[in-house]
């Protein structure tokens, strides 16, 4: 154990990350590497084993009745008649990605203020577990939407109003971290609602720095694992709070 | 498991059902586990309203990804500690700029907090823990509490300590390899 070999630094990094003592672009990293790599999150999860316990120095305090009322809130838990709602309800309801999809652009428009809206009279949320975007084409129009799911791993797409594309090519949809190369997330279509599986190293990488963008490829995708058609459409990655796509996804209920 | 054993059911078994949606095991679990939860995020946010909030955000946190508890890799106790110690921990990178400067003085701080009354009920898991850091150099096992109870990095806890970055990094890192081979035997 004496010899600092790189296993041993990597492992050491677990232990700084669980102590607390890195900074939040070193956490971040960590992180990343937890959600990408089970062996990784083992050795994390047994830094836990060996130095959470001294958290059992510090007394309890009770903490004050509406920390719960606010956790019921957050998770709608009083809302009535929504109770089998609770996870991941609306990405099952068809009827939203249909209205969605089909539903006219000022409809969409009125959906996004509508989570604008709603987002923004919600009390504090958590870390967002669902992201979206918006992938504009060259000519200004919308050509996808993309949600993601980040807690069942996986994304959406659904196509507005894509340009025909010639017979024969297919969109394919890259993820494109900050200052890295695209990574492929799957192929897509211009007519139908895709649902992606993510893999974990993609989740890890999903955020506001972080794009979407499709381009042309050969059918069955790009040969090369890079792009090598044009880009036809591309948007940022953004926050879309869970509670108010639920609300969103029962227009046919009177306001 | 019928409905009349809830009241004997491990934190584990609530997680468990937690993760299948059952609320009323959420709720049992929350009762069980906040007040000390609490005590942490208070400990570590030196803010009563912020605690609150990290308590709030954690447990959402909780209900939302319980189904990605996986008991083979540590108990629920720990894996609660662990998200609710890192959203606190996340919740101070964010603050602009260290708002905690007051100064640490390494020698001064106390070796342990633990009352007699906790340590009667002190896991065996944290009995193990403490007669590893006791040890430790002490300077050691003080920047390592340093860390622990401040979520302080390594810089603020270099700088708030008056001890330059490289060697509150070894002490450290020396703290944590002794540490995991002293926890191995």
């Amino acid at each position: 154990m004496s010899t600092p070999t790189d296993d041993d630094k990597g492992d050491l990094r677990y232990a700084e990350y669980v102590l607390g003592v890195l900074d939040a672009d070193a956490r971040a990293a960590v992180e990343r590497e937890l959600a990408a790599s089970p062996q990784a999150a083992a050795a994390e999860a047994q830094w836990r084993q060996r130095l959470l316990p001294l958290a059992e120095e510090i007394g309890p305090e009770t903490p004050p009745p509406q920390v719960w009322a606010r956790i019921r809130a957050a998770l709608e838990f009083d809302a009535p008649a929504r109770a089998a709602d609770a996870r991941g309800g609306w990405w099952e309801n068809i009827r939203l990605w249909h209205w969605l999809t089909f539903g006219s652009g000022a409809l969409l428009a009125a959906a996004c203020a509508a989570l604008v809206v709603m987002a923004t009279h919600r009390p504090p949320t958590p870390p967002i577990p669902y992201m979206a975007a918006t992938l504009m084409e060259t000519n200004g129009q919308v050509g996808w939407t993309a949600t993601m799911d980040v807690g069942k791993a996986r994304m959406i797409v659904v196509p507005a109003a894509p340009q025909a594309i010639h017979a024969g090519r297919t969109p394919e949809l890259w993820l494109i971290p900050q200052g890295a190369r695209p990574i492929a997330v799957g192929l897509i279509s211009t007519h139908a609602p895709m649902t992606l599986t993510l893999s974990a190293s993609l989740v890890a990488r999903l955020g506001p720095t972080a794009r979407l963008a499709v381009s042309i490829e050969p059918r069955g995708g790009s040969p090369t694992g890079q792009p090598t058609g044009p880009v036809v459409a591309a948007g940022a990655i953004g926050a879309a709070p869970a509670s108010a796509l639920r609300l969103v996804g029962t227009p046919q209920r009177p306001a | 498991m019928n409905d009349t054993s809830t009241q004997t059911d491990t934190l584990e078994q609530l997680l468990a059902r937690t993760g299948t949606g059952d609320r009323a095991a959420f709720a049992r679990l929350y009762q069980q586990t906040a007040p000390r939860l609490f005590g942490l995020c208070v400990r570590l946010m030196q803010d009563r309203s912020e605690a609150e909030d990290v308590l709030q955000e954690a447990f959402v946190s909780v209900w939302r990804r319980a189904n990605r508890y996986n008991s083979s890799l540590g108990g629920a106790n720990t894996w609660l500690t662990a998200v609710v110690r890192n959203r606190a921990i996340d919740k101070l990178r964010q603050r602009r700029e260290a708002t905690n400067t007051d100064p640490l003085e390494f020698e001064r701080l106390p070796d342990a907090s633990h009352g007699p009354d906790a340590r009667a009920m002190a896991s065996a898991d944290y009995l193990r823990l403490e007669r590893c850091l006791e040890q430790l150099d002490p300077k050691y096992s003080r920047s390592v509490r340093a860390a622990f109870f401040t979520g302080a990095t390594y810089k603020e806890l270099a700088e708030r300590g008056q001890v330059p970055l490289a060697t509150l990094k070894s002490w450290i890192r020396r703290a944590l390899q002794q540490l995991r081979t002293c926890l191995e035997t």
